[in-house]
């Protein structure tokens, strides 16, 4: 036993293992027509994967979500980079970024529709507000911890404070802001179902609570076991992308939710 | 030329307190001297330091670096930190290449400069490694290539054995030694090790208590090159170590000398 859960891999597998185990038994102890067994869930997995209106759906979710991504990065890294270097920058962002975080974004959806519509634009906007807040908060912690002996080290060798900070704040920081990336990934993905939730038009979110509209419970489950594996994948990718990015760190910034 | 004038530091504190680092230092260090800067911690013997590297701009007075007046970081000064402040996201080979490319030379002539640097301190079969991967005493020896690399001038080294133990801080001080006794760079260090400024300097300049003044020059008249084992039974170099040693346990310097 021990031999086995050693190897990588192995123990998520268990664990997977174990959670449809209990969801089979619940579901037959209880009996309840809203709560289908594993099995009978799983077996909906094919149907919807060949389905091309539902891979449309799948697939449209995922651009908006890498989208709305790629430019929260964009915005995000640059901005908490500059907060933790500048005091002036940081003073001026802060209290404007603390007052946003802990609006649910997806709460801020009618609004946004209102003023974008509903289509792609709205949804990324919600994905992108969510990303957002939580890489600039853990960029500008990185930003704000390097320290200025490195800088200096940098100065003495001839760099200006720009390329300091693309060149020594930058990659010094990226240990933490990959673990705002992190976070952010998680973000991205509720805020793509929830969006969804409130604007069904297209995407993942729309394929699940058609399903529930229709009573189709197995298939309600099999969307919801479908986002927890594109959770599971990207995360994995992610991770693979953070070895050979930061690879050189301390595995100080370990999180807790590791994957393989 | 080093030329520091009527330099003096006032730091602004949390509480609106100014607070006097460094005052009245007045002090010449001429070309190819090493010059030690020792004093009880707290008293500003860093603080003089950066200002001379253009890190920290000074409140009163002026550094002269060969009669042009600092104003800023320049490759002419190196610096070496007693945290060491190695690149974490590049490798030995990297950083010691680093400030090589910063100033536009070419990839491999950096490249044939940073190994033949790590040969000298017996670190080329490590030049792949991360940081992280190095024990204190190589992370250092990195450091002061990674300075070395561009051929800076005067080498400003602060505390840099401090975070070392015993045994490693001896090597590095012999290692350093024989560096310079070859190429002869001007050298500020910073220490609070008597020993260690009696052993490595041309001079040693004693600081008070803060605000940290000048309380001494002292001249070390003991020829070069210096081996560590010969000296530790010269009975000059034990003068010069019991002299300094006593000159900072008295405490009653707050008194500028008029």
């Amino acid at each position: 036993m021990k031999a086995l859960t050693s190897i990588p891999g192995v123990p998520p597998l268990i664990a997977c293992f174990a959670l449809l185990v209990a969801w089979e038994g619940l579901a037959r102890l209880v009996g309840l027509e809203s709560l289908p067994t594993a099995w009978e869930s799983l077996q909906e997995l094919p149907a919807i994967l060949r389905d091309p209106r539902s891979l449309y759906d799948i697939l449209s979710s995922v651009r908006r979500m890498v989208t709305g991504f790629a430019r929260a990065a964009l915005f995000a890294i640059p901005v908490g980079l500059m907060m933790g270097r500048s005091r002036k920058v940081a003073a001026f962002f802060n209290p404007l970024f603390m007052m946003i975080y802990p609006v649910p974004k997806a709460a801020l959806m009618p609004i946004i529709m209102l003023w974008l519509g509903i289509g792609d634009a709205s949804k990324t906007l919600v994905i992108f507000l969510g990303v957002s807040l939580p890489l600039i908060y853990h960029t500008y912690q990185g930003s704000k911890a390097v320290g200025e002996k490195l800088l200096w080290s940098g100065a003495a060798m001839g760099m200006s404070k720009r390329e300091q900070l693309l060149r020594i704040v930058l990659p010094a920081a990226m240990p933490e802001i990959m673990v705002g990336c992190r976070t952010g990934l998680v973000l991205a993905l509720i805020t793509m179902v929830t969006s969804e939730m409130i604007v069904r038009q297209a995407g993942i979110g729309n394929l699940l609570f058609n399903s529930l509209d229709l009573a189709q419970y197995s298939a309600t489950y099999a969307t919801i076991v479908i986002v927890g594996v594109l959770g599971f994948v990207l995360d994995l990718l992610f991770e693979k992308a953070r070895g050979i990015i930061v690879g050189w760190a301390d595995p100080v910034h370990q999180i807790a939710v590791g994957s393989a | 030329m080093i030329s520091i004038e009527g330099l003096s530091k006032t730091f602004d504190t949390q509480r609106n307190r100014p607070y006097l680092a460094i005052t009245d230092i007045d002090l010449k260090v001429a070309d190819g001297e090493f010059v030690s800067i020792l004093g009880p911690s707290g008293c500003g013997k860093s603080t003089l330091l950066y200002i001379v590297g253009g890190f920290v701009p000074p409140t009163t007075g002026a550094v002269l670096v060969d009669n042009k007046p600092v104003e800023g970081p320049g490759p002419d000064r190196g610096p070496v930190f007693q945290e060491f402040a190695l690149f974490p996201w590049k490798t030995v080979l990297g950083n010691v290449m680093y400030g090589l490319l910063e100033q536009g030379q070419k990839h491999k002539d950096a490249e044939a400069r940073a190994r033949e640097l790590l040969a000298m301190v017996h670190l080329s079969r490590y030049a792949d490694f991360y940081p992280k991967e190095l024990s204190g005493g190589m992370k250092q020896r990195v450091a002061i290539c990674r300075t070395l690399a561009y051929r800076p001038k005067i080498l400003l080294m602060d505390e840099p054995f401090g975070a070392l133990d015993a045994h490693t801080r001896v090597r590095l001080q012999n290692d350093l030694l024989e560096i310079w006794e070859r190429d002869r760079k001007t050298v500020l260090f910073v220490t609070h090790s008597v020993e260690e400024a009696v052993f490595l300097s041309d001079r040693v300049m004693v600081m008070t208590r803060s605000p940290g003044r000048i309380k001494e020059v002292i001249p070390i008249d003991l020829p070069r090159p210096r081996r560590r084992a010969e000296l530790l039974v010269d009975a000059r170099y034990q003068r010069y170590v019991v002299d300094i040693e006593k000159m900072m346990e008295n405490p009653v310097d707050e008194v500028a000398q008029a």
